[in-house]
Formats: structure tokens, C-alpha cells, sequence
């Protein structure tokens, strides 16, 4: 294993032109577009390192594991206490009777799984959107925000023939309140990021945005006082909202600022493999590993 | 593997226990007295250059980017780019030239425009590329330490791990171990490992100790003059800056290490135990 490039390699290319394959079977053209339909689904994997992808996997995911590890033999852990008898068929005093379900909500009480090296925490997905509120009366109000999620992003619509990752969408209004939304009416875009693009939009936003804000400390946590049960607390999302001042800093906006009707302010989570007892704390300690400022009020 | 040690270590304390109560008439001599614990700091530097990826890798991330230029959406040049704009005939070019990279020197149609314009278009851009500064040179990924051999630095191996290990006279010999000090009663055994840390490598060095938890733990084939076992605990710290000034006179020499270097210095016996806590790359 050299660490530093060997000076032969570098030079090398990889990318080999020879001549073309023929062309024995032909592929079958789509009615609408007559555009040719490849016979497998073409998948785009990472195209470039990946730096933070990399920081991850160099010094963050032991240090996490270092950090949320607990110490104890699995074998003299307290088991959790069954809070009632188990419905057990082969019991002849069970046959024919009512088996009623669980009573009470579970949500919150379950504790976290035995940390292992596979279920380091880590970050799953970065799920950006945002609302707006014109195009409630008119569609053609949402296209600006498209554009603006598209230049943050990179992402477009099943881009790069990755039908697996849905690029822009459009979220629709899914209730009837009266004098505001309507059900099935456009009312704003999201855009979920997996991989590559998650890391450099998460090194676009730790870089050059946060530090730019004004009036921006950190995230702010919620106070000591507050339910380690809430569902909030144990799905081991970090959440966070940027005002529309933001937008105009990442580097991708600002080069054409006024080419965008209006800025647009936006929320981001960043979803965790993170579950069970105290899994929010554990995602805010890989966020905030990635520089995201924390702010206890 | 670590709390099966822990685990071990204290089913023997409890066992030697029971076997004090349940001997304590015949005989004293035979309990072991209790093992001696130490704290040492496996101190890292994490890397701070991305890895060189290999020829495979590199032919690898190619084909995806052709596959994915092949395939991507078109760009919408009329809402980046001033209509002939110097900017967008610059971006025009050097999209044809990735083009090119790509998909080989045959593809894509010429342009037809005059010489004239060719030639002007070409000036207009370089002296754009001049106001830019693009003339400017990169850093080189080796640093002078690289070549130089300089073991001290801190710059040396940028997209490697580096750790921290002291060279100290220890029973008449010269070893290379991490540093490492003992506990006082009382003191929680983090704490033990920070100070211990500032006494053998000066306090010149902001450090981080990453977790309260030990990371693992040493156990050095026991001498037959002294039967108290002795145990020494690890813990990981990062170096976010200064450098290493050793205090005591028996610290020979410090040197930051990947870990295929610490292999070659350490003893066997140490090697074993550490090696699965140091980070391969």
C-alpha cells in the first residue's frame, strides 16, 4: 500500500478509445420520443473521491463508535422485563381464546441496538425542501425554486439516468384547509441526496454558508427539560430551517443571484441510521462532527 | 473483544475475592495483589489531504462520469450565461474539451467560424484566464518532509494517520510505546490518560481525548520478580495543533508514525495488541 502516488500510475489515462461494438440487435425505440431505450437499467454510481465521504470513513466513524460505545457483558445486561405473558399457541389454555394486542404506546421505549461495526452511525440521506406559498394561486411560482434546488443540488429530474434517485420533486398539498390549501395543488419542491451529492452539498453548506449568516450560532437544541420519548427524540433526524438570505450564499446562487425571481428559505434534515433510546443525541454528534454548530439556549 | 477483557479481568478480581474469604484462615500468601493499571494515549494526526485513488479506481470513476455525461439532463446555458457572453464562450470550450476526455478526440461536430474570430475569441479568453489568476501553481501533495524523512513532522504522510510514539529507556533498553503513564487512587482513568499525556510530551499540544471509554488494553508478559499483573488502558486523542517536546530525560526520541512504521519499532508482543487499534490508512 503506497500512500503516495506512484508517478507512473498518474500518467497513465483510463480512458481506452478503440473502435465501437457492432451493432448486431438494435435497440428498441420509445413511441413517444423515438429515442433509443437501453435493455438494462443504467445506473450512475460515485464519479469522483469523495472528501468528507472519506473523513468519514478515515477518522469519524471510530471516533463515533469510541464516543456512543457502551461497556457490559451482553450476557449480564438487564434483559427487559416482558410486560405481560406472551400469546403462546402451544398453551391449552390460550386455545380459542382472544389474543388482544399490546396495550400502550411503544414509541420511545425501545432501547438502542448493541453497537457493532456495521450499525455506526452514519448518514443515510440529506432531504432538502421548501415551501412556497404563490403557488398556491399560480403553478409558474414554483419554477424558480426549481431551478434554485437544481443549482444546489445538481440534481435534476432522473439525471444522469438514475431512475433510482427521484431528483426534484414536487410536493403536493395532501389536505382540504379551507382558504389556504387545497388537496393535490403543487405547493413546493423537495429533493433527497444520497451519496455524493450529499456530502458536497453538506461541504458547500459547512464551508461557505454557515459561516456567512449572520445572526447564526448554531442549531439550537432543544432545552434539558424535554422528552427523551417524543418520536423526534428517538428517529435520529437532525433538523434544521435556513432563512432566504442563505440561499444567495451558496457559491452555486450567488454567481447568478438575479437570474431567480426571489430567494427562498429552506428546510434541510439529515437522516441517521440512528434508532431507539437517545438516538437524537447520537445524530447530533455526527452532524456536528461534519461542523454544523450546536446552541443550547 | 475489549469487554470480554474487561469482563475477564474483573470475574478474576471478584474469584481472587472469594478465594481471600474463603482462605483467610489457612493462608494469606496466596492471594495476588491487585493488578497495576495505566493509562496510555494513542494520540492521532487524521489525515488532511484526500487519498490518492489507484489506477483502478480512477479507470472506474472515468466510466461513470462518461456514462453519466452520456446521459445527463440538458444544461440550460440561457439562464447561466449571457447570450455570447465572454463567460459562456469560455464554458463552451471547456465543455468541449471534457467532451473530448471522454468520448475520444472524434466527437462532436466543428464549429464554423471564421479564423479571424477564432483567433479573437482565443486572445478575449486568455487575458480573461490572466485576470483570473489561473497562471497560479498548485501545491504538490509531497511534502519536503516526505522526502527529507523527517519523522517530527507533522506535515509528513498528508492523507494518512499518523500516531504519536516516544522512544524511552525502559530496564536498561531502548523501547518505542505510546505515552503512557500510571493513575492516581481516585482519578478517573481519562483524566489519568491527559495528564499523563502532558507530562511525557509537554503541554505545547492542543489535544482532544476522544472518548471516556478505553479503545483497549496492553497486557505485558509478566516478569517473575514482580507477580502483580499489570494492565495498561488506551485511549484515542486527536492533535489539532503544536508538537510534541518531550520533558523527561529518559524520552530519547518522538517520531509520528503510520502504522506500517510502528510495526517495524514496537516489540511483538505490543504489536499484537495495538495493531487492530491503529487505522490502516
Amino acid at each position: 500500500m503506497c500512500p503516495l502516488a506512484a508517478p507512473t500510475s498518474a500518467t497513465r489515462s483510463v480512458a481506452r478509445f478503440g473502435r465501437a461494438p457492432r451493432i448486431t440487435k438494435h435497440l428498441r425505440r420509445n413511441r413517444e420520443t423515438n429515442l433509443p431505450q437501453p435493455h438494462v437499467n443504467i445506473l450512475t454510481r460515485q464519479f469522483a473521491p469523495c472528501r468528507l465521504e472519506d473523513h468519514y470513513y478515515t477518522t469519524l466513524q471510530d471516533d463515533l463508535m469510541y464516543m456512543t460505545f457502551k461497556h457490559g457483558n451482553p450476557e449480564v445486561l438487564k434483559k427487559q422485563r416482558d410486560i405481560r405473558l406472551k400469546f403462546d399457541p402451544d398453551d391449552p389454555y390460550v386455545q380459542n381464546r382472544y389474543n388482544p394486542p399490546v396495550g400502550g404506546s411503544q414509541m420511545g421505549r425501545k432501547p438502542a441496538p448493541p453497537l457493532t461495526p456495521e450499525n455506526v452511525i452514519r448518514l443515510e440521506k440529506i432531504s432538502i425542501h421548501t415551501m412556497v406559498k404563490e403557488a398556491i394561486s399560480t403553478k409558474s411560482n414554483l419554477l424558480g425554486a426549481i431551478m434554485a434546488l437544481r443549482a444546489l443540488t445538481g440534481e435534476t429530474y432522473k439525471g444522469g439516468g438514475r431512475h433510482t434517485v427521484e431528483g426534484i420533486q414536487i410536493v403536493r398539498g395532501k389536505k382540504s384547509v379551507g382558504g389556504w390549501i387545497r388537496p393535490g395543488i403543487p405547493v413546493g419542491v423537495k429533493v433527497d441526496l444520497k451519496g455524493q451529492s450529499m456530502y458536497d452539498f453538506l461541504g458547500t453548506l459547512v464551508e461557505f454558508v454557515l459561516p456567512r449568516l449572520r445572526d447564526f450560532n448554531g442549531v439550537t437544541l432543544p432545552p434539558l427539560s424535554s422528552s427523551t420519548n417524543s418520536p423526534s427524540a428517538v428517529s435520529g433526524v437532525v433538523s434544521f430551517g435556513l432563512p432566504p438570505v442563505a440561499m444567495g450564499l451558496f457559491p452555486q446562487i450567488e454567481v447568478n443571484l438575479d437570474s431567480y425571481p426571489r430567494t427562498y428559505g429552506m428546510h434541510i434534515h439529515f437522516v441517521t441510521n440512528a434508532t431507539g433510546l437517545g438516538a437524537q443525541n447520537r445524530a447530533r454528534a455526527l452532524v456536528s462532527a461534519f461542523q454544523i454548530p450546536f446552541l443550547r439556549r | 473483544m475489549l469487554s470480554a477483557t474487561l469482563h475477564r479481568s474483573s470475574t478474576t478480581v471478584r474469584t481472587s475475592l472469594r478465594r481471600t474469604i474463603a482462605t483467610e484462615a489457612t493462608t494469606l500468601s496466596s492471594t495476588p495483589p491487585r493488578p497495576q493499571i495505566s493509562a496510555a494515549v494513542i494520540l492521532n494526526r487524521s489525515p488532511f489531504l484526500t487519498r490518492t485513488p489507484s489506477l483502478f479506481e480512477r479507470a472506474y470513476y472515468a466510466y461513470q462520469a462518461r456514462v453519466r455525461r452520456a446521459l445527463h439532463n440538458p444544461f440550460p446555458f440561457d439562464f447561466y450565461f449571457k447570450q455570447g457572453s465572454l463567460l459562456e464562450k469560455r464554458f463552451i470550450q471547456e465543455e468541449r474539451k471534457r467532451e473530448r476526455r471522454a468520448f475520444g478526440p472524434q466527437f462532436g461536430k466543428e464549429e464554423n467560424v471564421s479564423e479571424e474570430e477564432r483567433a479573437a475569441t482565443k486572445a478575449a479568453l486568455e487575458t480573461l484566464a490572466q485576470q483570473e489568476g489561473e497562471g497560479e501553481e498548485i501545491v504538490t501533495r509531497v511534502h519536503p518532509a516526505d522526502t527529507s524523512r523527517d519523522y517530527k513532522s507533522l506535515d509528513r504522510h498528508g492523507p494518512r494517520n499518523l500516531y504519536l510514539l516516544l522512544q524511552a529507556s525502559e530496564g536498561g533498553r531502548d523501547i518505542w510505546r505510546f505515552p503512557q503513564g500510571g493513575s492516581e487512587k481516585g482519578e478517573p482513568l481519562h483524566q489519568a490518560a491527559y495528564r499523563d499525556l502532558q507530562a511525557e510530551c509537554g503541554d505545547h499540544m492542543d489535544t482532544w481525548i476522544v472518548s471516556r471509554n478505553p479503545i483497549g488494553v496492553y497486557k505485558p508478559p509478566p516478569p517473575p520478580s514482580t507477580p502483580s499483573e499489570q494492565l495498561t488502558f488506551f485511549f484515542k486523542a486527536h492533535i489539532m495543533a503544536g508538537q510534541c517536546q518531550p520533558q523527561h530525560a529518559s524520552i530519547k526520541d518522538f517520531a509520528w508514525l503510520t502504522k506500517q512504521e510502528i510495526e517495524s519499532r514496537v516489540d511483538q508482543h505490543y504489536w499484537d495488541s495495538v495493531k487492530d487499534m491503529l487505522s490502516d490508512y
